[in-house]
């Protein structure tokens, strides 16, 4: 128990005389990892979004009327039930002509002009609106309803558009992703750098150490200790700062019809949690990788001892 | 106590620092090794501090062979061999208390234990009302005697010494001597090395001398004797 005291009592000791050492790790961890945090939520953004998007109508097939054309009474409904039946329909509906004046109206129920330029309403046609299991399969589906030319007048699809962004964002994602990646090796890195200016700030005290008979993994665990400190400290100031700059972003975004920009709480104390995780792994690797090298060098052999013989 | 046989040390590049040499030092001896620098003294003090390693020959301290010791043992055996160096090697930043308290942290001693150690030996070295002070604060002999307390504070059956007078003046090179001997009068081996003839004359114990690593005299209740090459 003295011990664990101890070690804990010479890591915060160290923290405490290596000051200007300490706010450089901390700043680096903080500066890496929040570019990695704030990665990911750009990255859970764009998966919200596309979300979003992909949710509701993705093709319109607009219909010719019943008992025109030599369209038959029944006709919609039957091709309704036909499409309902494709594999890759999720959903679909009539809006007959009727619904159609309605929806018109309720789009445009702040536009006088537009009301008053259709004066007859039975021009808008009856439409099916269907929604895809996948936004990938909108060819199929426009294809198999182009076929159906006694019926379908013109199929409208979203999905191109959608998918472009799907692309798009796939993209960014994956930048994203890369960056965070990359920027948490860089945390890494970092900690193993300032670990080993505290340890070459310290190896004579190392050195005597050593001679006295300390253990590898006696000299090692203050700077571990120190490591986590650092890197769990870095951590926390990443999530805070992330946090607050997502939150006042969503706030900002909240008149944005197009673009949700609020990430739940939940979302972010899970990855919150995670990110303060990698922080500590990442103090307690840099600190092992910046010790690594120094306490092999200085297996056996205290390298303060005087070389002369 | 301590068994070299044969010992050879060869430094990259090619230089022979010690030159086969065999000796055999029994427990509670008090051996001074003498020679001009480069004579191979503080070699062989490293040597059986396993702080290098041979190039051949064997060498036992306390019954093992230290030099078939695999890297993890190594703290164990400094955890039995106290040692005391020209300069001192004080950690800066801890007190008089904490630096020799540290040697007993390291074996994992409990703090109900650690105090009242560390108060007998500052007690012993006669720095009992210095123990808050810090190395920056003492004079030379002080740190010195520092730094025989920490070697000393959890009673190591072997001392090594390399040069512990190295940086001091006479009369405070004394009081460090009257120290290590009341030291070795307890039971421990102790082994110095030194170039100082005076203190060597003075104590009359077994002298090992060195020239170009080979031991060329080994004699008890010896004197320093000037080599050739320090002539």
């Amino acid at each position: 128990m003295s011990r664990i005291v101890y070690l804990i009592r010479e890591a915060l000791s160290s923290l405490r005389r290596n000051v200007l050492i300490v706010i450089g790790a901390v700043l680096a961890v903080f500066i890496s990892l929040a570019l990695a945090f704030g990665a990911l939520v750009v990255n859970e953004l764009l998966g919200l979004n596309i979300a979003a998007w992909q949710d509701g109508t993705h093709v319109v097939a607009f219909l010719y009327d019943e008992g025109q054309n030599n369209v038959p009474v029944g006709a919609h409904e039957s091709l309704l039930q036909e499409v309902l039946e494709w594999d890759e329909v999720e959903n679909a509906r009539l809006v007959s002509k009727a619904e159609a004046w309605i929806e018109f109206q309720r789009i445009f129920e702040n536009d006088q002009q537009m009301l008053d330029a259709l004066r007859d309403p039975t021009v808008l046609p009856a439409s099916i609106r269907i929604e895809l299991q996948d936004i990938r399969f909108h060819e199929t589906t426009r294809f198999r309803l182009e076929q159906q030319q006694q019926v379908v007048r013109q199929v409208n699809t979203a999905a191109e558009s959608i998918e472009q962004l799907q692309n798009l964002s796939q993209v960014l994602r994956t930048l994203g992703l890369g960056l965070a990646v990359v920027l948490g090796v860089a945390a890494v890195v970092l900690i193993a750098n300032t670990i080993q200016l505290a340890i070459y700030a310290r190896r004579e005290e190392v050195a005597i150490m050593k001679l006295v008979g300390a253990s590898n993994w006696y000299i090692r665990v203050p700077f571990l200790l120190e490591g986590l400190i650092e890197g769990v400290v870095g951590a926390a100031l990443a999530v805070f700062a992330v946090w607050v700059a997502s939150d006042n972003l969503a706030k900002a975004g909240q008149s944005l019809e197009l673009f949700k920009l609020d990430i739940s709480n939940q979302w972010f104390f899970r990855w919150g949690l995670l990110v303060l995780l990698f922080g500590a792994i990442a103090g307690v690797v840099g600190s092992l990788l910046g010790l690594s090298r120094y306490l092999r060098d200085a297996d056996g052999t205290g390298p303060d001892i005087p070389k002369g013989f | 106590m301590i068994r070299l046989e044969n010992v050879t040390k060869v430094y990259e590049g090619g230089t022979v620092a010690v030159n086969d040499v065999s000796l055999d030092i029994q427990k509670g001896e008090f051996v001074f090794l003498v020679g001009a620098s480069g004579s191979g003294k503080s070699t062989l003090i490293r040597l059986m501090l396993r702080d290098e390693p041979v190039t051949r020959g064997r060498i036992w301290v306390a019954g093992k062979d230290i030099t078939r010791l695999p890297k993890w043992k190594i703290p164990y055996l400094r955890r039995s061999v106290g040692t005391v160096f020209q300069d001192y090697k004080l950690l800066p930043n801890k007190t008089v208390a904490e630096n020799v308290a540290f040697a007993l942290e390291v074996l994992g001693r409990p703090s109900s234990v650690i105090g009242p150690q560390v108060g007998q030996i500052l007690e012993l070295v006669g720095l009992a009302d210095k123990a808050g002070r810090y190395p920056r604060q003492l004079s030379g002999g002080e740190q010195q005697r520092v730094s025989v307390a920490r070697a000393f504070v959890n009673r190591p059956p072997i001392m090594l010494c390399d040069e512990p007078t190295g940086n001091l003046d006479p009369k405070t090179s004394v009081e460090i001597m009257r120290l290590l001997d009341r030291i070795n009068r307890t039971g421990t081996t102790i082994v110095m090395a030194t170039h100082d003839h005076a203190i060597v004359d003075a104590m009359k114990r077994r002298v090992v001398a060195l020239e170009n690593g080979r031991v060329v005299r080994d004699e008890v209740a010896g004197r320093y004797e000037r080599t050739a090459e320090e002539e």
